[in-house]
């Protein structure tokens, strides 16, 4: 070993001990990202899992410690009651089950208005397909919070759009638009629409144009050329977008809490209750790993259905 | 005039025996500014493989892309069978294009991609298969039939585009550079089975192409395109033997250029003198010129020539010192440079395996030929 050293000036020694642990060129670009993740979050979801089997105690922190050493051995506790009681309050299934609905309507409804959307973005000319891009991603520019409390103005009984219609003589006594299940689809649909065009933008500006027009050369009108050319072709675009906006829309909290009424229990207001109002930390805990779960399977099921896709072509 | 072995019946186009299939009158078509095809006017008859031949960027795709329907005419008319096209969208057209790319659906099987067109035209799936596997058998791919275009080489995907093509019968098939990915070799090949294939099926072929050899090879006429424009149409032998510019002289095939002035102007015979060529050109036919007139005599470089010894007679010929011999295989290439300072190309078929007395670089030669080797052109 010391004659290695010897021989090996330092700058290469610190390179061929990277190379000996598996790391050189692309090993180390991926490295960083990979310890990034590990870090800052395999870690921390190891601490919530741990949270997640242990008693709760009035107490700070307000959970019992997963290892307990008694003087003579070292004791784990693990307490998978905060799981049982999961099931057994009807709350907390109630809740999953209207988040996935939700988080699947609001992305239905997003493909539906998005995909006509990006089709015409990416079949405009130059100098306008980037400035409309530009126009679906200015909204990134103010504050996700201040564009939500802005709906609330919009939505409310005496917002913007109950005034002008009372003003109009369209109605007599405001609709109750604010606190309802159809603010939070709005809300919903409003933020992530951005996630679920730029996708299917990035899929359609690489259509060929040639295969539209071979299409319709070979009789196909311009209904059947979109049900057989172009909405197979963005197959992969499609299921993207849907995961980028289906996912993070389940656990959504800001949107249901700002524009949802009271029955509007989505999994994430029920978290942030059970950390912050019940400081029921475990069962908080277990909540949060049971959503994980409940998400990462409808996700591998998307990607490697769109593997599948993108290998085909 | 004209050598070719086909009788007047199969040449309408000479006998006017039957109206045009595809009548092309006055189209001109403008990218704002931009006049991307400059009013082409074009009859097309009944089975014909016609050509359009020229250079890059000189519009030929654009023109078939009308016919196709993608783009319209800014001004003229299309006409097919007796229809004309205006406003007549590309799946209601009589015409299926084979695309430069091929554009094959990536999605699709061989097979799948075929029976696209008949299904959307309403032929029923089991009549549509098994015309199908007619048509795959006819460019012989019927054991790839399952597999998708990314698993297929060049030359079997351009049998694919061509197959699709093919299976709905169109009244004109349009091929945009049917043949441009392929090597020399197969792409000669498949020369022979387009040809074969159109033989076959009897339908009208506009093949759009750069390559002079090609159309050369496959077509019963040729257009050739400059700038937007038809510059001249006719008959492969024609076109070579009888250019009507210099830019289609030198466009289709190798060609000599003398530059001079006509000095004589009789009712079968013509003389120019050339300080070019540094000599007078006596030439056997007449032309619409006059005395004294500026004029190119074209001279294709297989009918010069080449000796040790003057020849006889005081016109038609020239020394010179050979400066290069490209050596070809089935023929070779001098390179004359003549006293006046011309350079000039002659070809020589190598008819021995080894030539000892071959004439070779750096040796003064004669260059000569007869009164009705070359062409005079005026333009
Ligand atoms: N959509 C368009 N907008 C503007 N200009 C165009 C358009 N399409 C073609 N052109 C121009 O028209 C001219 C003719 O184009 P075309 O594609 O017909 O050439 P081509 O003869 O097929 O050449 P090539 O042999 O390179 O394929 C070119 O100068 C091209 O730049
Ligand atoms: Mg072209």
């Amino acid at each position: 070993m010391a004659t290695l050293i010897e021989r090996v000036p330092p700058m290469r020694w610190t390179a061929g001990l990277l190379r000996r642990l598996g790391l050189h060129g692309r090993g180390l670009v991926i490295a960083v990202p990979f310890l990034w993740l590990l870090v800052f979050f395999l870690v921390p979801f190891l601490v919530v899992g741990k949270i997640s089997v242990s008693e709760a105690l009035i107490a700070r922190p307000p959970y019992a410690p997963l290892l307990e050493w008694d003087g003579w051995r070292l004791n784990i506790i693990v307490n998978i009651e905060n799981f049982r009681y999961l099931w057994t309050d009807s709350l907390y299934i109630n809740a999953y089950f209207f988040s996935i609905q939700v988080a699947f309507v609001s992305a239905v409804i997003a493909l539906l208005i998005g995909y006509p959307m990006a089709y015409f973005i990416a079949r405009s000319p130059e100098p306008r397909r980037t400035f409309l891009l530009m126009m679906v991603i200015l909204p990134f520019w103010t504050s996700f919070l201040l564009r939500v409390y802005a709906w609330q103005g919009f939505l409310r009984s005496n917002g913007v759009i109950n005034n002008t219609l009372i003003s109009m003589g369209i109605i007599d006594t405001p609709i109750q638009m604010l606190q309802t299940n159809f603010a939070v689809y709005l809300g919903i649909v409003y933020t992530y629409l951005p996630f679920m065009i730029l996708p299917l933008y990035a899929n359609l500006v690489k259509l060929e144009e040639s295969l539209l027009e071979a299409s319709a050369d070979l009789g196909g009108r311009p209904m059947a050329t979109f049900f057989y050319v172009t909405l197979p072709l963005s197959l992969p675009g499609i299921i993207g977008g849907f995961m980028l906006v289906f996912i993070p829309a389940i656990g959504e909290f800001v949107i249901p809490e700002l524009l949802g009424g009271p029955d509007t229990l989505m999994i994430g207001r029920v978290l942030w209750n059970e950390f912050f109002s019940n400081r029921d930390w475990p069962v908080a805990s277990a909540v949060a790993i049971a959503m994980l779960v409940a998400v990462v399977v409808p996700i591998m099921i998307l990607r490697s259905l769109q593997a599948r896709l993108t290998e085909e072509k | 005039m004209i050598q070719n072995a086909h009788a007047a019946s199969s040449r309408p186009w000479v006998a006017e025996t039957e109206p045009p299939f595809l009548r092309i009158q006055k189209v001109t078509k403008k990218f704002g500014d931009f006049t991307a095809v400059d009013e082409v006017s074009l009859d097309i008859y009944r089975g014909e493989l016609f050509c359009l031949l020229g250079g890059s960027g000189c519009g030929k795709s654009t023109l078939l892309r009308m016919l196709a329907g993608f783009e319209a005419p800014s001004e003229g008319r299309i006409e097919i069978d007796g229809q004309d096209m205006a406003g007549i969208p590309p799946y209601e057209r009589p015409t299926n294009m084979m695309f430069q790319s091929y554009a094959l659906f990536p999605h699709m099987t061989v097979e799948r991609n075929i029976a696209y067109g008949l299904l959307r035209e309403g032929v029923k799936r089991d009549e549509a298969m098994s015309r199908v596997a007619d048509i795959l058998k006819l460019v012989q791919m019927t054991q790839f039939a399952r597999r998708k275009p990314h698993q297929l080489s060049g030359g079997q995907r351009q049998r694919v585009a061509l197959a699709r093509a093919l299976v709905k019968r169109p009244k004109v098939l349009l091929l945009d550079e049917p043949l441009g990915a392929l090597d020399k070799k197969l792409r000669e090949e498949t020369q022979f089975e387009l040809l074969k294939i159109q033989e076959t099926l009897g339908i009208t072929f506009i093949v759009v192409t750069h390559d002079q050899e090609e159309a050369m090879t496959l077509s019963t006429r040729i257009g050739v395109m400059d700038e937007g424009q038809i510059v001249q149409v006719g008959e492969p032998a024609e076109i070579y033997e009888h250019p009507s510019s210099r830019f289609v002289a030198d466009f289709v095939g190798s060609v000599n250029l003398f530059e001079g002035r006509i000095s004589v102007d009789e009712k079968d015979r013509l003389e120019i003198d050339s300080a070019e060529m540094g000599g007078t050109i006596h030439v056997g036919h007449s032309t619409s010129c006059t005395l004294d007139q500026k004029v190119w005599y074209a001279l294709r470089p297989e009918k010069v020539r080449l000796d040790r010894e003057e020849p006889v007679g005081e016109a038609n010929r020239a020394r010179g010192m050979v400066e290069e011999v490209l050596y070809l295989g089935g023929q070779s290439i001098y390179k004359i440079k003549l006293d006046s300072g011309k350079s000039v190309k002659a070809t020589k078929p190598n008819l021995l395996r080894h030539e000892d007395d071959a004439i070779s670089w750096d040796e003064p030669a004669w260059i000569s030929w007869g009164d009705t080797a070359g062409v005079v052109l005026t333009r």
